[in-house]
């Protein structure tokens, strides 16, 4: 079954997605089969691809807007919010 | 295990700050060894130094080989008889960007082939 599932996170104080959060994020997404696509400041990145990540540029306080396809999309969503919420610099 | 890393650079300063910093976005489990400097430790390449980290980044699933410029990547080229042999590989990336991106995607296990590709796909990546 495919499923398509969609979530905005909202990065945490102090955590840009730069270096380490946007490694931890981009490792966590690598778990997962679905696709996933990650959205800031007006572009798409491949949340599988830690130079793609790395290139929206996304501080703290930016809203991500996450879109997940495949049959562990929403499992996928829950990890990448949580590896967020983890992430203490 | 995961593909190791070998970072050749004409400067042991240079391939050892990509070791720091590919290596604290891999996590521990992939092991990035830097091969900088000639055989005085001055700016060069040094083919015993080259062969050390070959060694020491060998858990058994592979190694890719990035290079700085030049004389490195004749160097390794040397030691491989090539670009590679299916199990060291030298890749054509660009230093910095391919070295971030194959640690990281070595992190997930990934095999050599695939580790190669996110090497070789850093050229593409845009920075603004």
């Amino acid at each position: 079954m495919l499923a398509n599932s969609e979530a905005t996170m909202t990065l945490p104080e102090g955590v840009a997605l730069h270096a380490r959060p946007a490694a931890l994020f981009v490792r966590t997404a690598m778990r997962f089969r679905s696709k996933i696509i990650v959205a800031a400041n007006g572009r798409e990145a491949d949340a599988k691809s830690i130079l793609s990540v790395l290139g929206l540029g996304a501080t703290a306080g930016t809203t991500l807007l996450v879109r997940a396809d495949g049959e562990d999309a929403a499992a996928a969503l829950d990890a990448l919010a949580a590896s967020l919420a983890g992430v203490v610099e | 295990m995961a593909v190791g890393i070998v970072l050749v650079s004409h400067s042991p300063q240079l391939a050892a700050g990509l070791q720091l910093l590919a290596g604290q976005m891999a996590g521990p489990d992939v092991h990035i060894e830097p091969a900088g400097g000639g055989p005085d430790g001055g700016l060069g390449t040094s083919e015993a130094l080259v062969r050390e980290a070959m060694a020491q980044a060998d858990q058994g699933e592979g190694v890719l080989l990035l290079c700085d410029l030049g004389s490195s990547i004749l160097t390794v080229r040397e030691i491989l008889g090539g670009n590679g042999n299916g199990h060291f590989r030298l890749v054509d990336a660009p230093f910095v960007e391919g070295a971030v991106a194959a640690a990281v995607v070595a992190s997930s296990g990934a095999s050599l082939e695939e580790v190669a590709r996110a090497a070789e796909e850093a050229r593409d990546a845009r920075k603004l």
